[in-house]
């Protein structure tokens, strides 16, 4: 039996129900992993999808098909969740992170023909229908990589493929005094394809925003209205809340929809403490999650604090790198002009928003603010779209960047630090194609005058 | 006539590739003969006198673990050795050797004559015999025919050969080998896809004309290398140096005055040429900001002053070449002895051939070597020993050998040739290769030995050396990763020496020390007693243990990821495709992907998805296809697996 593969069956969108099918030898593991035992075979079962600490995804009907028996003549798990692109997206990549991989166009359909689950006559249609869902899969593709993300991708390419060569020239033409590798410039140009690289991730980062949601962090100090404002973002009318409360102490989970937009909220704890170490575990806790945030709502209590002093001492403690929205709540108490910084002030040049979680007012301003931050509204200049399975290859060329930059460092294998920019080339060609080895060659010999 | 006895292989052609495809079908025990027009030039070396170098030198370990000659020779003939990449990672370093032209060709056939159940014969092959799509046997110039089931055609560059010396060109073989016009128009019937190559060769200087005194010297890596797994550095004959000197800007001058003479620059020469081996003409054109170019100068041997100036191809005219040879650093007061040249000639497109190298249209027919358009002495002796293989368990009714991509360059050069075509002269880098870091010099043995030996070309000696090394490494292995050391157990001097830092702070076995790239295997001795090959073993073990152990160690990781990816890729590279396949009526391929796969006829999936142009999706269309064609199809018997890795190919075995 062959690998295990994952994929939405039904169509992407913000449906009632989603249905994510896995097939494949490893399905069982699989399954027991994620729920916790394996329900009895051909029977709807419901069942919590766990993450990796054992908490819930979601929860839903799990249905499980043995080997023959099945859609596609393998073992099958079907799990029936919320509609909705986040939480389908979050299942699949906890199933990626059980051990299966995203399914081709059409491997299901494949599968199923190959075991003899479909009929002969049905051949030709097979064919046709991968063609055709390449077909779709590569116009979507290129729809995703047109303008700037295709050509940004397409110099990163050009960069590794320039890097190979070299490396690549100092190995095989070593009587032709090509020494790059004790070169300090190869060591740059590694460097500056990682710089190119994360730039590029964080731009298609953005753009998977629109389709995976955004994790948005609400911070600030204890009683600045925190819980209030995440109940007020929950109870907005145009919000379906989808998942129930987490459960660690500190960090209140909500996944939340607003006006069809995604967005994943977690409530912290005030970053400072008496220093309990139940809190100091809190606290922790809430540091990786603003890391990891798209956006931290730092919540400031207007009427108490209108030059945002809370800020000013605690901006320090925010991790760098992530945008912040200062909030600045209960104006119903503080009056709707009392909290303006001036310029100068710390925090002067960061968006604030002007709210009241009580009454509600400003809440359409925060969710069009977020909306904005998205890229949801035209006018988001470096939103980029790209799909998921773009993401994951250009996390490996990141891995192998890495691995390569330390191979360089170690200065004994530059086949190591071939071999690493050769798969990082290969990830990258799982968006733009690959590169052949004679391809390759013609570079080394446009480049250096080889051959004595 | 007919001659009396009938063979089982005949080979013709006695250059790389011939005298190894003879040789391996003898040691297999196949009754063969060996063809050729000129005994007296059998392993001749017509162009630089080396063996070895990056990816050649890997090709020649692997000939070497099959048992071939190639190494062999080269240990005896070698006057300079070299381990290139010394300073780089075991995968890519590489044994080179000048090797002393007069000596090599006399280890060759003192190897060729002493092999059981090989013949030879001197004539020129004319013509084949060719019944029913099977060959049956070769006639020579006098009309002798000789009968075999099995035939190896190695004719190396004399189809259509043409010479240039400036812009004047006359047809001829290399070296002045008249050209066949029958065997060429009988051969552009069976395979007529051709294309058309050039190569070149530099003018030789006398080298008592030189003066060193002034030029760079390079001398013999010491310890000297050896390049057969059977091979002692004692048996070398006396060492040599190289020179080097550099091309300079007056040489340049003269070329670019004489370019309209030029035979490529004038359009004379229409072949193409290797991009990784240029005329000196071609890179002073390309490169005009470089203002100098390397030029080694090797001897050609012990018992002569003449010197091959490698770097200088050309084919300029004569009165050009001397002048700037002269212009050149040591070569003031040069005198040449021969003028360079380039030799254009044919070459089949090696897309006809199958993986085995038969050809597709002529059972029992194989070609071998520089007529598939290849380059160098090393890939035609792979080729050879390859086609040699196959040619005897042809003739046996035995399905082909088929070395894997991952199990040898041989693989990696006889799938790009039969896969991808070629459009320039086919040289080996060991950038082609993927699973590079497998595919080593210091482990050919293991990678192939054992599969000679099941296939009968390995002999006693070799088989008893390879394992007790086998069984050496295995025992050190063990003993390795069960040596342990506490905390504290490792003085502290050692590790501020060879660690340069403190001991490791938790328990580690002496195999995780092994792997910390400042830690060698001789450092591990002095920590913990020495190595487990018994004393009185043989003197070639131990250090080829040593580096086994040290090469194992320094690419953990890296080894267990290619094996994965090996695996998952196993069952496609399994799955054959029909030879009767239409390509033109596949629905939901595009036009370019069906002709693309219409020209190349790949025998595996595998294959099929290494053509250009051929995307995964197009791959799925095709198993889609191949499970209709086997349960539609009139040959339903061609499921199975491919070669010897599986269940037999009936189109192969049914003769």
């Amino acid at each position: 039996m062959s690998d295990t593969i994952v994929a939405a069956a039904t169509p992407p969108g913000r449906g009632g129900i989603a249905i994510v099918r896995v097939s494949g030898a490893a399905v069982r593991e699989i399954g027991e992993r994620l729920l916790g035992q394996l329900p009895q075979p051909r029977i709807a079962t419901t069942a919590q999808f766990r993450d990796r600490d054992g908490n819930a995804i979601d929860h839903g009907l799990a249905l499980y098909f043995p080997a023959p028996q099945s859609y596609t003549g393998e073992h099958v798990l079907e799990l029936h969740g919320h509609g909705g692109p986040v939480l389908v997206e979050a299942l699949i990549r906890r199933l990626l992170e059980l051990g299966a991989r995203r399914a081709h166009p059409g491997e299901f359909t494949q599968r199923a023909y190959l075991n003899a689950k479909l009929d002969l006559a049905q051949a030709e249609a097979v064919a046709d229908l991968i063609d055709a869902a390449s077909d779709a899969a590569a116009r979507a593709a290129l729809r995703s990589l047109e303008g700037e993300f295709s050509s940004r991708v397409l110099s990163l390419s050009q960069t590794l493929g320039e890097l190979r060569a070299q490396v690549e020239a100092a190995i095989d033409f070593a009587d032709e005094q090509i020494d790059v590798l004790s070169d300090t410039a190869l060591g740059a140009r590694l460097e500056a394809a990682t710089t190119q690289l994360a730039a590029l991730s964080a731009a298609s980062r953005q753009g998977r925003l629109l389709t995976e949601g955004m994790t948005v962090v609400i911070a600030g100090r204890p009683n600045a209205g925190k819980s209030s404002l995440l109940n007020r973002l929950a109870g907005h009318d145009a919000a379906i809340v989808t998942a129930t409360p987490g459960t660690t102490r500190d960090l209140l989970r909500e996944r939340i929809v607003l006006d069809g937009m995604p967005l994943h909220v977690l409530d912290t704890a005030g970053l400072r403490s008496a220093g309990d170490e139940i809190e100091a575990e809190g606290i922790r806790r809430a540091r990786a999650a603003m890391a990891a945030a798209d956006r931290i709502l730092f919540v400031i209590d207007a009427a108490d604090d209108p030059h945002a002093a809370a800020f000013v001492e605690e901006q320090a403690l925010l991790p760098t790198g992530v945008p912040v929205t200062l909030v600045f709540n209960k104006i119903d108490l503080a009056g709707n002009d009392a909290a303006a910084l001036e310029s100068g002030d710390v925090g002067a040049d960061l968006p604030s928003v002007r709210l009241s979680a009580l009454t509600g007012a400003g809440l359409d301003t925060l969710a069009s603010h977020m909306k904005g931050c998205m890229g949801f509204e035209a006018g988001a200049t470096d939103v980029l779209s790209a799909r998921a399975r773009h993401l994951d290859a250009l996390t490996r060329v990141d891995q192998h960047l890495a691995q390569a930059a330390q191979q360089l460092a170690a200065r004994n294998a530059p086949e190591l630090v071939a071999e690493e920019l050769r798969r990082a080339q290969l990830a990258l060609g799982e968006i733009v194609g690959t590169e052949s080895s004679d391809e390759l060659l013609g570079r080394i010999f446009s480049r250096f005058c080889i051959g004595k | 006539m007919h001659f009396a006895q009938s063979f089982d292989v005949i080979v013709v052609g006695g250059g790389h590739a011939g005298t190894e495809a003879a040789l391996a079908a003898a040691r297999m025990g196949a009754a063969t003969l060996l063809l050729t027009h000129s005994i007296e030039t059998l392993g001749a070396m017509s162009c630089n006198p080396a063996i070895g170098g990056i990816g050649k030198g890997h090709l020649v370990r692997e000939i070497d673990a099959l048992g071939g000659a190639m190494a062999r020779a080269a240990d005896m003939a070698g006057i300079q050795f070299r381990t290139l990449n010394a300073s780089k990672g075991p995968a890519v370093r590489a044994t080179r050797a000048q090797a002393d032209r007069v000596l090599y060709r006399q280890a060759i056939r003192r190897l060729l004559e002493n092999q059981a159940g090989l013949s030879l014969f001197q004539q020129e092959a004319a013509d084949l015999v060719i019944e029913g799509g099977r060959v049956r046997g070769v006639v020579t110039l006098t009309g002798i025919v000789f009968q075999a089931a099995s035939v190896v055609l190695t004719v190396g560059t004399f189809l259509a050969g043409r010479i240039h010396v400036g812009l004047d060109n006359y047809a001829a073989g290399r070296a002045g080998d008249p050209p066949s016009l029958r065997l060429a128009q009988k051969l552009r019937e069976i395979a007529p896809r051709c294309g058309r190559l050039k190569t070149g060769t530099p003018p030789r200087i006398d080298g008592r004309s030189i003066d060193y005194s002034a030029l760079a010297i390079q001398h013999s890596d010491t310890p000297l290398p050896v390049f057969s797994f059977l091979g002692r550095a004692s048996e070398h004959p006396r060492q040599l140096p190289c020179h080097i000197t550099h091309t300079n800007e007056r040489t340049h001058a003269i070329i670019r005055a004489a370019l309209d003479r030029s035979p490529m620059f004038s359009g004379a020469i229409e072949g193409v040429g290797p991009r990784y081996c240029p005329s000196v003409e071609d890179k002073v054109h390309r490169f005009a900001d470089k203002s100098s170019h390397q030029v080694f100068i090797e001897p050609e041997g012990l018992d002569t002053h003449e010197v091959y100036p490698n770097g200088i191809s050309t084919s300029l005219p004569f009165d050009v070449q001397q002048e700037l040879v002269r212009s050149i650093r040591g070569f003031e007061h040069a005198h040449l002895t021969r003028p360079g040249y380039a030799i254009e000639y044919d070459f089949f497109d090696p897309r006809d051939l199958k993986a085995s190298l038969e050809t597709k249209s002529v059972a029992g027919l194989f070609f071998a070597g520089q007529i598939n358009g290849t380059t160098g002495y090393e890939e035609a002796a792979a080729q050879g020993v390859l086609a040699g293989i196959n040619a005897t368990l042809a003739r046996r009714g035995a399905p082909p050998w088929l070395p894997a991509r991952s199990e040898a360059y041989i693989g990696v050069l006889v799938d790009d040739l039969v896969t991808r075509g070629t459009a320039e002269p086919y040289r080996m880098f060991t950038s082609r290769a993927e699973h590079r870091l497998l595919l080593r010099e210091d482990n050919a043995d293991a990678r192939l030995t054992p599969r000679g030996r099941e296939l009968g070309l390995v002999g006693d000696d070799r088989w008893t050396l390879f394992e007790a090394k086998r069984a050496a490494i295995a025992g050190e292995l063990a003993r390795l990763q069960a040596r342990r050391f506490k905390p504290g157990q490792i003085p502290e001097d050692w590790a501020q020496r060879v660690l340069r830092g403190p001991a490791p702070g938790r328990e580690v076995s002496a195999f995780e020390l092994l792997r910390r790239p400042e830690v060698h295997y001789q450092a591990l001795i002095e920590l913990d007693g020495a190595l487990a090959i018994q004393p009185q073993a043989d003197d070639r073990l131990a250090p080829q243990v040593v580096r086994d152990l040290e090469v194992q160690a320094s690419y953990t990781g890296y080894i267990e990821r290619a094996a994965e990816e090996i695996e998952r890729s196993r069952r496609q590279e399994h799955t054959p495709l029909p030879d009767d396949l239409d390509y033109g009526s596949l629905t939901g391929l595009s036009n370019e992907v069906r002709q693309q796969l219409a020209a190349v006829r790949p025998a595996t999936l595998g294959q099929a998805a290494r053509v250009p142009g051929v995307t995964p999706a197009a791959v799925s269309i095709l198993l889609v296809h191949l499970r209709r064609h086997r349960e539609r199809g009139p040959d339903a018997g061609t499921v199975g697996t491919v070669g010897t890795r599986g269940a037999a190919d009936p189109a192969r075995t049914a003769r």
